[in-house]
């Protein structure tokens, strides 16, 4: 019976303990992650991704530019 | 005549023992509580159907087919098994407990002596074969909730991955509780048991259910129904809890706006967290793994048809399937018992001990951060219970102050208490399984 409770009372001890280890560890490696993409990514660049998709299409009139009108308002329904 | 009396020897009015009917009047139950109180209907419906069916006497739905062949056997069949199994004694009792516990090569021998005299499984055997003894539903469903979870709110404040952690004490505590019953001489766990009652207080369905099926499975139905009913009650539980440990000032607190979150962190995230699991607790990896492998396929934005499947589609046909499975585990013998009681008494402390542990770990954080910058009531948010527990903590701070609108910032803990309940279930597994 004793031996049960102090296998419950390890299991907590060790349990708990390696949780936060292993969470704090988690919060490390996360803010390291964080700082390394906030200082190395380049500027946002999905902006630029509509503007191109569109502007050759609409050039060429007729049908064309339907097909065009479709395919801006399915990516921008996508994005 | 002969034929009248067949009829009625095999009709559920002749068969059906009291136990039995116990049972579908709990299954009963949980029903209305999921109908008429909407209590996590998605889940209790389907295991209040599967204890319904589960508990159709003569039906056998939820038992092996050597278990309904022992059921009808004539004394030639029971002789048979007998021999099988290497035991004396024909008396059903004796032959089921040498069947459960014999080796896997014996049990196919059995189950193949059954087939030959035309006994299956029961369709929900079956399922629960399938779906929860194999380990694959709830690791599926992990990696829906995987899918769904953003850690935006997370990534923009890490330091609430401790709230996660402060309130995984719930669960050990209770493991705690749970040997002290049996060494009281009150009830009788094993250490096995007294874990995967622990994980209860995670409040975490599959968690639990993944534990359970591993450490304990005998008590499985009774886990899996605490565990839902209870997450099902987080809105009743938590406040009084809450309201008693912070002050008026404290659920007063404002806090900052987050900070925008670049998709490439969100990308990072999971990769790191599934990196961090296989270097530290390869015990966990199941779990985590599958939780990551779901939020990658949402936020990498190249599978969005992956990542749509495995947050609707999938979760809600495993989930049928689970909820089934759990149900065939809810027959009178082991769910009528006065274990299921302590289970449930346990259940609601490991809840309460994590909801208060989470407020008073969030409190300590705020005095060292200057006592005006985290507002205590997102500790509670660390068990996990998405999105229900932050959407508590954002009631909360909202009554305090009409201004205050907590539910971002409890996000945070909120999904790290998954990580935190992921990683104790890999502890345990590791330490007892």
């Amino acid at each position: 019976m004793d031996n049960l409770l102090s296998e419950g009372l390890t299991l907590m001890v060790f349990g708990m303990g390696f949780v936060f280890t292993f969470l704090t560890l988690l919060v490390g490696v996360t803010t390291l992650m964080s700082k390394l993409v906030v200082k190395y990514e380049p500027a946002p660049q999905p902006k630029a991704a509509p503007s191109r998709s569109v502007s050759p299409a609409v050039a060429q009139g007729g049908s064309d530019e339907l097909v065009a009108v479709i395919t801006a308002a399915v990516h921008k329904y996508r994005s | 005549m002969d034929k009248l009396l067949d009829l009625w020897l095999a009709s559920g009015i002749y068969n059906i023992s009291v136990g039995q009917f116990a049972m579908i009047v709990v299954g009963l139950l949980l029903l209305y509580l999921a109908i008429r109180k909407n209590f996590e209907p998605l889940l209790l419906v389907p295991i209040g159907f599967g204890g319904i069916l589960a508990n159709i006497p003569e039906a056998g739905l939820a038992f092996s087919a050597v278990e309904n062949a022992v059921h009808f056997a004539t004394p030639e069949l029971l002789s048979g098994f007998a021999a099988i199994l290497g035991i004396a004694s024909v008396d059903p009792h004796d032959v089921l407990h040498a069947y459960h516990t014999s080796t896997a090569s014996v049990h196919a021998a059995a189950t193949l002596f059954a087939n030959d005299n035309s006994f299956n499984n029961g369709m929900l055997y079956n399922f629960y074969t399938v779906a929860i003894a194999s380990g694959a539903a709830p690791l599926i469903i992990f990696m829906g909730v995987g899918a769904m979870t953003d850690f935006g709110p997370l990534l923009a404040n890490p330091k609430t991955l401790f709230l996660g952690a402060a309130a995984q004490f719930g669960i050990f505590a209770t493991v705690l509780g749970a040997v002290t019953l049996t060494s009281l001489g009150l009830m009788d766990f094993s250490i096995q048991d007294a874990a995967a009652i622990g994980i209860i207080g995670g409040a975490d369905g599959p968690t639990a259910i993944y534990v359970a099926s591993l450490l304990s499975p005998q008590l499985l139905g009774a886990i899996a129904v605490a565990a839902y009913s209870y997450m099902a009650l987080v809105p009743l539980i938590q406040p009084p809890i809450m309201r008693a440990l912070t002050t008026e000032a404290e659920r007063k607190i404002q806090m900052v706006q987050l900070r925008h979150i670049s998709k490439l962190e969100k990308i990072l995230f999971p990769l790191s967290l599934l990196i961090l699991v296989a270097m530290l607790l390869p015990d966990a990896a199941p779990l985590l793994g599958m939780f990551c492998f779901g939020n990658l396929m949402r936020e990498c934005g190249v599978v969005d048809r992956l990542s749509d499947t495995a947050q609707n589609a999938l979760i809600n046909i495993v989930t049928i399937f689970l909820g089934l499975s759990v149900g065939s585990k809810l027959s009178a013998d082991k769910f009528l018992d006065i274990e299921t009681l302590g289970i449930l008494v346990l259940g609601i402390v490991a809840f309460g001990i994590g909801t208060a542990m989470g407020i008073l770990m969030a409190k300590f954080m705020n005095k060292l951060a200057g006592g005006n910058s985290i507002n205590p009531l997102i500790g509670s948010a660390g068990v996990s219970a998405v999105p229900m527990a932050a959407r508590v903590s954002n009631k909360l701070g909202l009554e305090a102050n009409s201004q205050n609108f907590l539910l971002m910032h409890a996000m945070g803990p909120n999904v790290a208490g998954v990580i935190g309940s992921a990683v104790a279930a890999g502890v345990m597994i590791k330490f007892v399984g």
